[in-house]
């Protein structure tokens, strides 16, 4: 049956959550200030292929290109998928990397990887202004089959083909679930809602122990993790950093915030008056709502 | 299908005990369990007794986790043990350590949820050596047998699967006893009800307070007022860091004359014997001055609040000599004086901010659920085809005078159920006839089932003993004969075998009533006792602020359905529920299922299943 290889991309994004995100008094994203995470869409990446751990034993290899503290997100990924090899693309070359400058380097880091990747995943996008086209690019310089939005998917071990529902959804009509079959080796950009599910005792019994797994091996990430810079990865140097980049950003622009057409009050939650006044209101949202 | 050898339902510790015991044995079994994680569903007093009965031979916690004595995280050994009876402000104290102490090894106070995933995690560990382990989240719903006689199981979460054996170890409220019609339900008799509440205390504070070193513990027992005139009785455990403050009423003296098992924690927190034994130093948040800007009076609150916070948080391990250590290990301060400077200074800052530092109370947890009166309920064949039940599920709890024995015998049961289930896996004959009789005989032989059976006369003497110096005529009328007779050595011989004649059926309406729980205590008190007074009165948190700072994972509908609504015991209910789910309205009872902590108080007359897998009730505590 042989063995099934999977890589996951991932990135280490700013945390936007509540108590960890920062801004300058212009609105814009103080990233000094602001603590660093995994990555949610690449979080559920990590997800996906532990899925394939469970499902088919998979060995699983994780790739980020980022400054040194990204091993944090590395360290994050592990924990999620149980993967037993961190590789972490860091050198002053490649900043200033528009997504195919990343797209190369990330395609270098996953030859470099032990194993050869069958399938490869990479979150729906970044949530910190990267639009996208990291994993189509990184696919494309593969070679592999471009899977995008992916909600769940099979592999047959014997035939070496994966099954993956799609969830297609276009502006003015209904959401579409499509079901296409590719031979490995394939690139998966999986979808934000895309979760594992497992029905089976033995799957279950598989779930809870690598995830211990994951636990030991996160708590020693370190044993797994590889630092590679430009030279020790052996890129192309016009091709990476920004001379591999097209694109470039020479101007910023923020969209005017709309004024907002909700007014927010202070209620003191202490006074039953105030409280009186909230509850009056809601009745009268309510009595508006209700279809007659 | 996928096929196994044996799945253990119910992750307590009497299920925990089989899949290590099954483990031990080489043998691969999985276990599932309701809750989102081991521990999560469970709760008892409590205290886990270790025993060396005098005939027969018990499997001890620490017989079934060779590490126990070295690394369990049980709270303190139990080293005082005292009967309190009460009125009003009067307090007769009793030292039953005798009591304690009889055919023991220790009996350590225990909370559950720590204790049960320490347990779970000795367990997966063997257990994964042979393909077996833990599901946590998985509700059994159903159990039904293929024509070779194998169980299929069915969840509300994974594909069916088939096992040879099944060792059901749900619970007092099992639900697998009830879909297979293995026994009847529990009756109101069979059963108490057990409420009780977590209470904070900083570790040194509790070893002062109650007379102990590090590694001692005290438990406190109630009979008296504070019953409210029901049969059964308060306890009050030592934890390292916390309390446990709790309640334990027969049931059908509840249906009687219902009071809130809330209300009869209340009655226990404001004896002031207990008042002055919870009593700590508590911020009080001044009010704030509406006059300021919102704003203002916003940054004054969250800033209240976070430094009550840290306050609270930084005190109780300074109060801790290993808090103290870990605070100094973290390398965030350097002596105990850094750390005192350190909380002082948060001090100062609260009561610029208003705050001042009074006498109360701090509860970390309400909870509740039904304790099996094994004297009463045990099930004389615990096992139905090829299901064995063990512990609660069983009906199996050693319940003599303060005592009570759940957790021991279900840890036993564990063993001996799994025992059975690796002989028949050896023997490869999983019949009723084989399996499940060799098990009900083993069972038998439990020094445990004598205890649920008779009276033991050296264990009553110690009672006696404590009795000795009290007036025969508060004893009264009602008594004074027998425990004449019980006090002398040849005769209590012929008075214990005369008693055990009798049989419980009989013996325990006499011995189980108002006048051993509520009316000779309170004239023991009144006569006797010496009067106690608090500095303060607790502010007891409402009902709904204990459920209100419960955890819950809700579930859309409603795990519990009414069949009678209005029936005369669910109108009782309205009382009776610990969560107060049941409310009246036009003579109909309707519940609202969100805040139930899955004690089975209403499963008499309703369709009870517990919720489904992660759903419900999540204690912390246990
Ligand atoms: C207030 C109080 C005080 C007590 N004091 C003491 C004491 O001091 N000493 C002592 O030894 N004992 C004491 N007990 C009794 C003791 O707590 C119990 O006997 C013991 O906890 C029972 O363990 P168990 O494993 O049999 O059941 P439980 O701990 O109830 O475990 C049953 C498990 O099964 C799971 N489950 C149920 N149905 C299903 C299903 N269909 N599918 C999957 N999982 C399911 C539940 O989620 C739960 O985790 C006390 C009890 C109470 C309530
Ligand atoms: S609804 Fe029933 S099971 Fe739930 S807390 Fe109330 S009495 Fe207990």
């Amino acid at each position: 049956m042989g063995q099934l290889n999977i890589a996951v991309i991932i990135k280490l994004e700013p945390d936007f959550s509540e108590g960890n995100v920062s801004y300058n008094p212009d609105g814009t994203l103080n990233r000094a200030e602001t603590k660093n995470t995994l990555g949610p869409h690449s979080a559920i990446a990590a997800h996906a292929a532990f899925f394939g751990k469970v499902m088919y034993g998979a060995k699983v290899s994780i790739g980020t290109m980022g400054p040194p503290m990204a091993d944090l997100a590395l360290q994050q990924a592990q924990q999620i998928s149980d993967a037993e090899e961190l590789h972490l693309y860091s050198d002053r070359l490649f900043a200033g990397a528009d997504t195919l400058g990343t797209a190369e380097v990330l395609k270098t880091g996953i030859h470099k990887m032990k194993e050869k990747m069958d399938i490869v995943f990479s979150g729906h996008r970044a949530s910190d202004g990267e639009t996208g086209q990291t994993g189509p690019q990184t696919a494309w310089k593969l070679g592999f089959t471009f899977l995008g939005n992916v909600i769940s998917y099979t592999v047959d071990m014997e035939t070496r083909i994966l099954r993956a529902k799609r969830l297609i959804s276009l502006q003015g009509t209904p959401n579409i679930i499509e079901e296409i079959e590719a031979p490995l080796p394939v690139f998966i950009s999986i979808d934000p809602t895309y979760k594992s599910s497992f029905d089976k005792v033995s799957q279950r019994l598989a779930f809870h122990k690598y995830q211990k797994e994951a636990t030991e091996r996160a708590d020693n990430y370190k044993d797994y993790f590889t630092m590679f810079n430009a030279k020790e990865l052996g890129v192309d140097e016009t091709l990476v950093g920004l001379p591999g980049s097209p694109t470039i950003v020479y101007k910023v622009e923020r969209v005017p915030k709309s004024t907002a057409t909700r007014k927010a009050e202070v209620v003191d939650g202490s006074d039953p008056e105030q409280i009186k006044k909230v509850v009056a209101k809601m009745k009268e949202a309510l009595d508006a709502m209700v279809i007659k | 299908m996928e096929k196994y050898d044996v799945a253990i339902i119910g992750g307590g510790s009497a299920g925990l005990a089989a899949l290590k015991q099954l483990s031990n044995l080489g043998k691969q079994a999985i276990l599932l369990e309701a809750g989102s994680e081991i521990g999560a569903k469970n709760i008892s007093g409590g205290i886990l007794y270790s025993k060396k009965p005098q005939k027969g031979t018990v499997v001890n916690v620490e017989d079934v986790y060779e590490n126990f004595l070295n690394d369990a995280p049980f709270e303190r050994k139990i080293t005082k043990y005292i009967l309190h009876s009460t009125s009003k402000d009067k307090v007769y104290s009793m030292d039953l350590t005798a009591a304690h102490d009889y055919q023991s090894n220790f009996g350590y106070s225990v909370l559950l949820h720590k204790l049960n995933s320490w347990f779970a995690k000795q367990a997966i560990e063997s257990a994964e050596k042979f393909g077996g382990g833990i599901i946590p989240g998985v509700h059994v719903k159903s159990i039904t047998w293929n024509e070779s006689g194998n169980a299929i199981i069915q969840t509300d979460e994974l594909d069916e699967f088939e096992v040879k054996a099944v060792i059901a170890a749900d619970g007092v409220n099992s639900e697998i006893a009830d879909m297979v019609d293995a026994r009847p339900k529990f009756t109101p008799t069979q059963l108490y009800q057990g409420v009780k509440v977590i209470v904070k205390l900083p570790e040194e504070i509790i070893e002062k307070r109650f007379g102990i070193s590090s590694d001692e513990g005290a438990a406190h027992l109630f009979a008296g007022d504070i019953t409210l005139n029901h049969i059964g009785g308060g306890f009050l455990y030592t934890n390292s860091d916390t309390l446990s403050v709790g309640a334990v009423y027969h049931y059908h003296s509840q249906l009687t004359n219902p009071s809130e098992p809330s209300a009869l924690i209340d009655a226990l927190l404001k004896n002031p014997m207990i008042s002055e034994f919870i009593k700590d130093d508590v911020p009080i948040k001044s009010k704030i001055d509406k006059s300021l800007p919102q704003e203002e009076q916003l940054r004054v609150r969250f800033a209240m609040a976070k430094h009550i916070k840290n306050w609270n948080e930084i005190r109780s391990s300074y109060l801790s000599s290993s808090g103290r250590q870990r605070l100094i290990d973290s390398g965030k301060y350097k002596t105990d004086e850094d750390i005192k400077t350190r909380l002082d200074g948060i001090e100062n800052q609260l009561t610029k901010l208003g705050v001042s530092f009074g006498s109360d109370y701090v509860e970390a947890e309400y909870g509740a659920k039904l304790v099996p009166d094994g004297k009463r309920c045990r099930m004389q064949k615990p096992f139905f085809k090829n299901i064995l039940f063990v512990g609660d599920a069983a009906g199996r709890g050693v319940f003599v005078g303060p005592k009570i024995e759940g957790l021991n015998v279900g840890i036993d049961d564990g063993v001996r159920a799994a025992n059975a289930v690796a002989r028949a896996i050896d023997k490869n004959d999983f019949s009723a006839n084989s399996l499940g009789e060799y098990y009900s005989k083993e069972t038998e032989n439990s020094p445990y089932t004598t205890d649920m059976k008779q009276i033991d006369k050296n264990y009553l003497k110690i009672f006696l003993d404590a009795t000795k110096d009290i007036p025969k005529d508060i004893i009264g009328s009602r008594y004074g004969p027998i425990l004449k007779m019980m006090s002398n050595e040849r005769l209590r011989g012929i008075a214990v075998k005369f008693a055990n004649i009798l049989g419980y059926d009989k013996l325990l309406p006499m011995i189980e009533s108002e006048d051993t729980y509520v009316k000779i205590p309170i004239q023991l008190a009144e006569r006797l006792g010496n009067t106690v007074s608090s500095s303060y009165s607790p502010s007891i948190p409402s009902l709904a602020d204990r459920i209100g700072n419960l955890s819950y994972n809700d579930d859309h509908s409603s795990h519990i359905k009414v069949l009678n609504p209005n029936s005369e015991f669910m109108k009782k209910m309205v009382t009776l529920c610990p969560a107060k789910c049941y409310t009246e309205e036009g003579g109909n009872v309707i519940i609202q299922h969100e805040g139930c902590v899955d004690c089975g108080t209403c499963s008499q007359e309703t369709e009870w299943k517990h919720p489904r897998g992660e759903k419900g009730i999540h204690y912390k505590y246990g």
